[in-house]
C-alpha cells in the first residue's frame, strides 16, 4: 500500500511537468500561428490548410477531422496537467489562511508567483474546455471569415481577451518552474526568469494586434452572407 | 551623532495567553558595524529584560538567532543595521515553528524529528569494525562535497521561507533534503537510490516541494538548495520503478 502512494507521487510530479511542458509549447505555438491573420487572410487561409493536412488532399483543402482529432488529445493532455496539479491546490481553510499571513510575514516573488499560478490554473480549468470544445465540435471553422464572425458576432473575442493573458502568464511561469524543478543545477535563475518575462510580454502583445486584427477583420470585410473564404 | 533606529518587535508569550500578540517600539541609536543581534542585547539590557530571543554564537555558527528581519527569515547576529535606509527594523519569530516566547522558537523538536524520520545518520557497509586495518581514505571531492552540504546550521530560515513547509507540517524541507543529500554522497553508507527513493520520494518529499526557492533565496549558509533538490529529483525519479 504505502509503495503504490510512493509510486503515485513521483508519477504524478512527472506527469503534471510533462503535461505542462506540452501545454506550454503547445500554446506558443498556437499564438504564432494563429497571429498569421497579421498578414491577411490569405496567410492564414493557407495556415489552415496546411493544419488540416492540405498537402495530402488531392483537392488541396485538407481534413477538419485533423483539427478535431488533435483537440481531442489535447483535451486530455489538459485532463492529465488538472488532475495531476489539482493536488497542489490548497484544500483545507486552514492552509489558504497560513499562506494568506505567510505572504505577509515574508513577502516572496515565488510565493507571490505561485498564488498567481493557482488563480490563473482555476480560471483556465473552466475558460480552456470552453474554447477547446467550441473548435472541436465545429469542425472546418478555423477559416478567416468564419473565425472572425466567431469572434466578433458571437462574443468568443471576449473569451479570448481573457484567456490569451491567463494562459500566457500560467504557460511562463510554469515553464520558469519546471526548468529550476528538474534543472535548477544545471540552469541558471535570473536568466530563465529574464527569458520567460521577454517570452510573456511578446505573447501578450502579439495575441492582442492578432485580436485586434480579427476584430476589424470581423467588422469590415465579413461577406453577406456568410460563407468560408475562398482564396481568388 | 548616530542615528536613531526603530525596532518594532513581535511580543507574546504563550504562557500569559490572556495578552494577545502585539508589536512593541524601540528606539535605540545606532553604532558602528552593529547587527540586529547586538541592538537586542542593548534592548534587553538597557530597555526590557522581558524581552525572549535566541542566540549563542554571535558568529552564525550556532544557528539559534534566526527571526524575520524585515520580511527576510535570517541570522540575527550576520545582519548589520545599517542596511536598512529608514533605519526602522520588523523582527517577527521564525513561522512555522513552536513559539517558545516573542522572537525564540524551538526550531530543536523539528530538527531532531525530521532527523529521525529521515534516518539522517551514516549507515555502514560493513558493521564489523577491524580497528586495525587501514581506513580507506576519501576522494577529496568527495569530502569537499560532504563538508560543504555538512555546513546546514539547523538555524531553520530555509522551513520559514518556504509555502510548501508553512502549508504542510510533515514536508521535510530543504534542511531535511540536504541531510539525505548529505548522506547519498558518502560513498562510505549503504543505502542506495532505492532506499532513499523509500526516505524522500513522495509528496512529503522531493515530489511535494513546488521549487518556490525560498530555501535557495534566504540560507543564511548559502547552499546550493536549488541545484541539490533538482539533482535528487531527477536521480530519485530515474531509479528503476517509474513512468
Ligand atoms: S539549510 Fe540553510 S537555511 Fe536551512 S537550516 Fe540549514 S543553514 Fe539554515
Ligand atoms: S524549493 Fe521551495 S518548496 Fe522546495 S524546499 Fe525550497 S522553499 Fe520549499
Ligand atoms: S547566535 Fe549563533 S548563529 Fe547567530
Amino acid at each position: 500500500m504505502q509503495r503504490i502512494k510512493l509510486r503515485q507521487a513521483g508519477w504524478l510530479d512527472r506527469w503534471q511537468s510533462l503535461s505542462g511542458a506540452i501545454l506550454a509549447g503547445f500554446l506558443f505555438i498556437h499564438l504564432h500561428l494563429e497571429s498569421s491573420i497579421l498578414l491577411g487572410k490569405d496567410a492564414f487561409y493557407k495556415v489552415a490548410r496546411m493544419l488540416e493536412a492540405g498537402f495530402l488532399d488531392p483537392s488541396g483543402h485538407g481534413y477538419p477531422s485533423v483539427i478535431v482529432v488533435f483537440g481531442l488529445g489535447l483535451f486530455a493532455v489538459l485532463m492529465v496537467h488538472a488532475i495531476a496539479a489539482i493536488r497542489r491546490f490548497p484544500t483545507k481553510y486552514k492552509q489558504w489562511k497560513i499562506l494568506k499571513e505567510f505572504s505577509k510575514t515574508v513577502p516572496q516573488r515565488e510565493t507571490n508567483l505561485w498564488q498567481l499560478q493557482l488563480v490563473s490554473g482555476f480560471v483556465l480549468f473552466f475558460l480552456v474546455p470552453v474554447h477547446l470544445l467550441g473548435i472541436v465540435m465545429n469542425p472546418g471553422s478555423i477559416d478567416p471569415n468564419l473565425s472572425a464572425f466567431r469572434i466578433v458576432e458571437q462574443g468568443f473575442g471576449f473569451l479570448y481577451m481573457a484567456l490569451l493573458p491567463v494562459a500566457v502568464i500560467h504557460a511562463l511561469i510554469g515553464v520558469y518552474r519546471l526548468a529550476m524543478k528538474w534543472f535548477g543545477d544545471k540552469l541558471p535563475r535570473e536568466k530563465i526568469f529574464k527569458g520567460a518575462t521577454v517570452v510573456t510580454c511578446w505573447l501578450i502583445l502579439l495575441g492582442t494586434t492578432s485580436l485586434i486584427v480579427w476584430y476589424y477583420t470581423g467588422i469590415t470585410s465579413l461577406p453577406t452572407p456568410l460563407t468560408p473564404y475562398s482564396p481568388l | 551623532m548616530s542615528r536613531q533606529l526603530t525596532f518594532k518587535i513581535f511580543r507574546y508569550d504563550p504562557l500569559q495567553p490572556e495578552i494577545k500578540p502585539y508589536t512593541q517600539e524601540y528606539q535605540l541609536e545606532e553604532a558602528s558595524g552593529m547587527t540586529v543581534f547586538i541592538a537586542l542585547n542593548l534592548i534587553r539590557e538597557k530597555q526590557d529584560p522581558s524581552l525572549q530571543f535566541d542566540f549563542v554564537c554571535r558568529a552564525g555558527i550556532c544557528g539559534s538567532c534566526a527571526m524575520v528581519i524585515n520580511g527576510v527569515p535570517t541570522l540575527a547576529c550576520r545582519t548589520l543595521t545599517k542596511q536598512y535606509e529608514d533605519g526602522i527594523v520588523t523582527l517577527l519569530p521564525l513561522p512555522g515553528f513552536g513559539l517558545i516566547g516573542d522572537l525564540s522558537v524551538d526550531t530543536g523538536k523539528f530538527m531532531r524529528s525530521i532527523s529521525e524520520r529521515l534516518q539522517a545518520w551514516l549507515e555502514p557497509k560493513d558493521h564489523e569494525v577491524d580497528i586495525h586495518s587501514l581506513e580507506i581514505p576519501m576522494e577529496s571531492e568527495e569530502a569537499e562535497a560532504i563538508y560543504e552540504a555538512d555546513r546546514c546550521i539547523e538555524c531553520g530560515c530555509c522551513v520559514s521561507s518556504c509555502a510548501t513547509a508553512q502549508m504542510r507540517d510533515t514536508f521535510v524541507g530543504a534542511v531535511g533534503f540536504n541531510k539525505v543529500a548529505r548522506f547519498a554522497l558518502d560513498s562510505r553508507d549503504s543505502r542506495e537510490v532505492e532506499d532513499f527513493y523509500h526516505i524522500i520520494g513522495d509528496e512529503d518529499g522531493v515530489f511535494g516541494c513546488m521549487t518556490l526557492l525560498g530555501c535557495q533565496d534566504n540560507c543564511p549558509k548559502d547552499l546550493n538548495h536549488q541545484g541539490q533538490i533538482a539533482y535528487l529529483r531527477r536521480k530519485i525519479s530515474m531509479s528503476d520503478r517509474i513512468i
